[in-house]
């Protein structure tokens, strides 16, 4: 990992030097321990500031939209997909990116190392597959794939799909993972129970919008649930209205969702907004054999027309 | 609509037809099974907004 | 002021007798987390918790508030004309609260308890409660009370001060609504070393390790600040959700929106956040605020320092670090808070 860190380093360097980029987007040391933020830089004296470790989960492809500038962007597996999406939904042109792949080994859930020790966590020091954790007057240790975010544990494409570099050698991809086991869990259950697991799934939600905002795919100039002429859905806590913003925006995600998991690790409350979207993953890949951004040679399956489309829906 | 029943609206309440303008028969039966279906499974309770609680 | 000593053992028949004259709300273990709620029959405050993840500041002010009713039904004597609802005014009590969270509530009342204009709704839900705060004798390491005007033994807008010392509580009634809560327990055991609290106090102040510098931002040129080159490196990050503004105790904006089924309809208001681009549109289609930048800056600039210059009293921030710990992309407003007090134009040409 910090092999990584210094390669990214060192590519920002020259990239700024040589002039060939405006910007570098990447991650800088965050001020609370397992927090990142993502940054830019533009001058080579400050690429001393960029980092990379397991709290890098933020997707920089967010940063990327409508950008005019020449761009260096940091970018793992899910990162390098979402742009291939940016690009074939014309959001940002090619040549103006220049892609610093990392081959990802996951990212780690600060939540769930929260969650299994219930206390505040003051440092992590991290040595590859070693996570040492310090909470007042006591040390744990812990295997970083015990405390992977749930899409990392089951991702299957770590390595970056699109780049112009590369800061390590590819790593290689799992096999054998079940990335549908909560998807096929609710499958299993009645219509009642169904919507009864959706309530709870979305008790806490505020409406705060940040599995909206944290999300790549994100980015119409306003919101349906921002429209007021109609206004399409209330702005209350109601929770119909809430409901609808979740399965809508989960819809609008259909055939381009790559599963980086940034919505739900955004979200303040914890609630597992991926719950929804795997659906749709689900579905796109039994239905059309697609993954949203592995390829910039063909198109998404729901803006082309294939005669052997799925249609057993029509009656 | 798969998404739709995933997240627990009951088969049957939402249905797709294509039907020719010429298909008159064919649109007076997709609207009788739709209605006879969709009055089988009783209101929808579940997506429907309440009043606001004003007390 | 009187300072009672509680036995733990005499606490939950305590708070189960304060049932019968308040309705009480504690802090509660939800899933993971911590939140305020009416408290059921039986079933007592977790006084060990450190703090709730969102702020209580929905007992006062609803994320979703009915204001009004009407109908617009032309064949009752009353269409079109706005009826107010009633609140409900009883006695509620918050036990457990954290002084900063009680404190918040006299920054928002300075907005909403204006000599002008006074908020009906607003002030008869914070008149209605007896606030017994609880002091913190282990604040967390994203806690700044200390440098933004409160502290973890704050003793502003509360009416109890309640002190967990080890097998018993230390109870210090500041007020009169203080004293009839006391009363309603049953507490009346007099402490013997009132001393005590204020030992304690000196050690958690002296726990808080981060601290922020807000020296300077009342003589600062507000333009300056303003055209500041930080910024657009500060605004990078964020996503512009409503986390920031959601978490804290002293964000008070709201939304009016009416909602209409049939021929009736309610006047409700929601919360609003300066992070989202609506709370700013116009109904031409203008926004004075249309980019992130210019709203990430309005959430910092409005509680660093135009607050300041409008009361003189201090920022708008207690200090109590939601914001920090749930900011999905760590932007820490003790960073940008010193970033501002510290900035000097003629001495900085270059951003960050």
């Amino acid at each position: 990992m910090s092999g990584y860190q210094n390669k990214i380093k060192e590519a920002a360097n020259r990239l700024l030097t040589e002039g060939s980029v405006d910007m570098v987007i990447g991650f800088r040391k965050g001020t609370l321990p397992m927090m990142n933020e993502p940054c830019f830089i533009r001058r080579p004296e400050d690429v001393h500031q960029l980092v990379w470790d397991s709290n890098c989960g933020i997707n920089l492809a967010n940063y990327l939209t409508d950008r005019k500038e020449k761009i260096a962007i940091v970018a793992k597996g899910c990162d390098s997909r979402n742009i291939v999406t940016h690009i074939i939904e014309n959001k940002i042109k090619r040549e103006k990116l220049h892609i610093i792949g990392v081959p990802c080994q996951g990212m780690v859930d600060k939540r769930k190392i929260i969650s299994l020790f219930g206390e505040e966590i003051l440092d992590v020091t991290e040595n590859g597959d070693d996570l040492k954790i310090k909470f007042r007057g006591c040390e744990k240790s812990l295997k970083k794939n015990d405390v992977l975010q749930e899409n990392c544990a089951t991702c299957i494409h770590r390595n970056p799909v699109l780049f112009d570099e590369l800061v390590g050698e590819l790593v290689t991809e799992q096999t054998g993972v079940d990335r549908y086991a909560d998807v096929n869990r609710v499958e299993a259950l009645s219509s009642q129970e169904k919507w009864q697991y959706f309530e709870d799934l979305l008790s806490p939600c505020v409406r705060c919008y940040a599995c909206r905002n944290a999300c790549p795919l994100c980015y119409c100039p306003t919101c349906f649930v921002d429209e007021s002429r109609p206004q399409w859905v209330g702005k209350s806590q109601d929770p119909v209205d809430i409901r609808t913003f979740h399965f809508l925006r989960a819809y609008h995600c259909a055939g381009r969702c790559t599963d980086c998991g940034a919505c739900e690790r955004a979200c303040p409350v914890g609630i597992k907004v991926r719950q929804f979207t795997s659906k749709l993953n689900k579905d796109s890949f039994e239905m059309f054999g697609w993954e949203a951004g592995m390829t910039l040679d063909q198109r998404p399956p729901l803006d082309t027309y294939k005669p052997n489309d799925p249609n057993d829906f029509i009656k | 609509m798969n998404l739709m029943e995933h997240m627990g609206i009951e088969p049957g309440r939402l249905q797709f037809s294509w039907i020719s303008s010429a298909e008159s028969t064919k649109f007076v039966d997709v609207v009788k099974t739709v209605t006879a279906s969709v009055k089988a499974l009783g209101p929808n309770t579940n997506y429907k907004k309440q009043a606001v609680k004003v007390a | 002021m009187k300072v009672f000593t509680i036995d733990k053992k005499d606490w939950d028949a305590g708070i189960e007798k304060t049932k019968s004259s308040y309705q009480v709300f504690g802090p509660v273990k939800e899933k993971e987390w911590h939140c305020f709620k009416a408290l059921d029959k039986d079933e007592q405050p977790d006084m060990t918790y450190t703090n709730t993840r969102l702020s209580p500041k929905f007992l006062v002010q609803p994320q979703t508030e009915p204001m009004f009713t009407y109908t617009l039904d032309e064949s009752q004597p009353d269409h079109h004309i706005l009826k107010e609802i009633n609140k409900d005014a009883s006695p509620k009590a918050m036990v457990g609260i954290r002084p900063c969270d009680a404190s918040a509530f006299l920054l928002v009342k300075r907005n909403f308890d204006a000599p002008q204009y006074q908020d009906p709704y607003w002030l008869k839900a914070y008149n209605a409660i007896t606030f017994m705060g609880f002091a913190c004798n282990d604040p967390c390491s994203t806690c700044f009370c200390t440098s933004a005007g409160c502290g973890p033994f704050h003793e502003a807008g509360l009416d109890v001060l309640l002190v967990d010392d080890g097998d018993r509580f230390l109870a210090k009634s500041l007020t009169d609504k203080g004293d009839a809560f006391m009363t309603a327990a049953g507490w009346k055991a007099q402490a013997d070393d009132a001393g005590k609290i204020e030992a304690m106090k000196h050690a958690a102040e002296s726990k808080i390790g981060s601290r922020i510098s807000t020296g300077n931002l009342k003589a600062k040129e507000t333009t300056q600040i303003y055209d500041a080159p930080f910024w657009e490196d500060t605004a990078f990050s964020c996503i512009n959700c409503g986390t920031c503004t959601y978490s804290c105790p002293t964000c008070w904006c709201f939304d009016i929106q009416d909602e209409n089924r049939g021929n009736s309809g309610v006047r409700l208001r929601n919360w609003d956040s300066c992070m989202f681009p609506l709370f700013t549109i116009h109904g031409t289609g203008h926004n004075p605020r249309g980019a992130k930048v210019q709203r990430v800056r309005q959430r910092f600039m409005h509680k660093l320092k135009y607050y300041v210059e409008k009361y003189d009293n201090g920022i708008q921030c207690v200090g109590c670090g939601r914001c920090i710990r749930l900011c999905p992309v760590n932007i820490d407003i003790r960073k940008v808070c010193n970033l501002m007090n510290d900035y000097d134009p003629a001495a900085c040409v270059c951003p960050a």
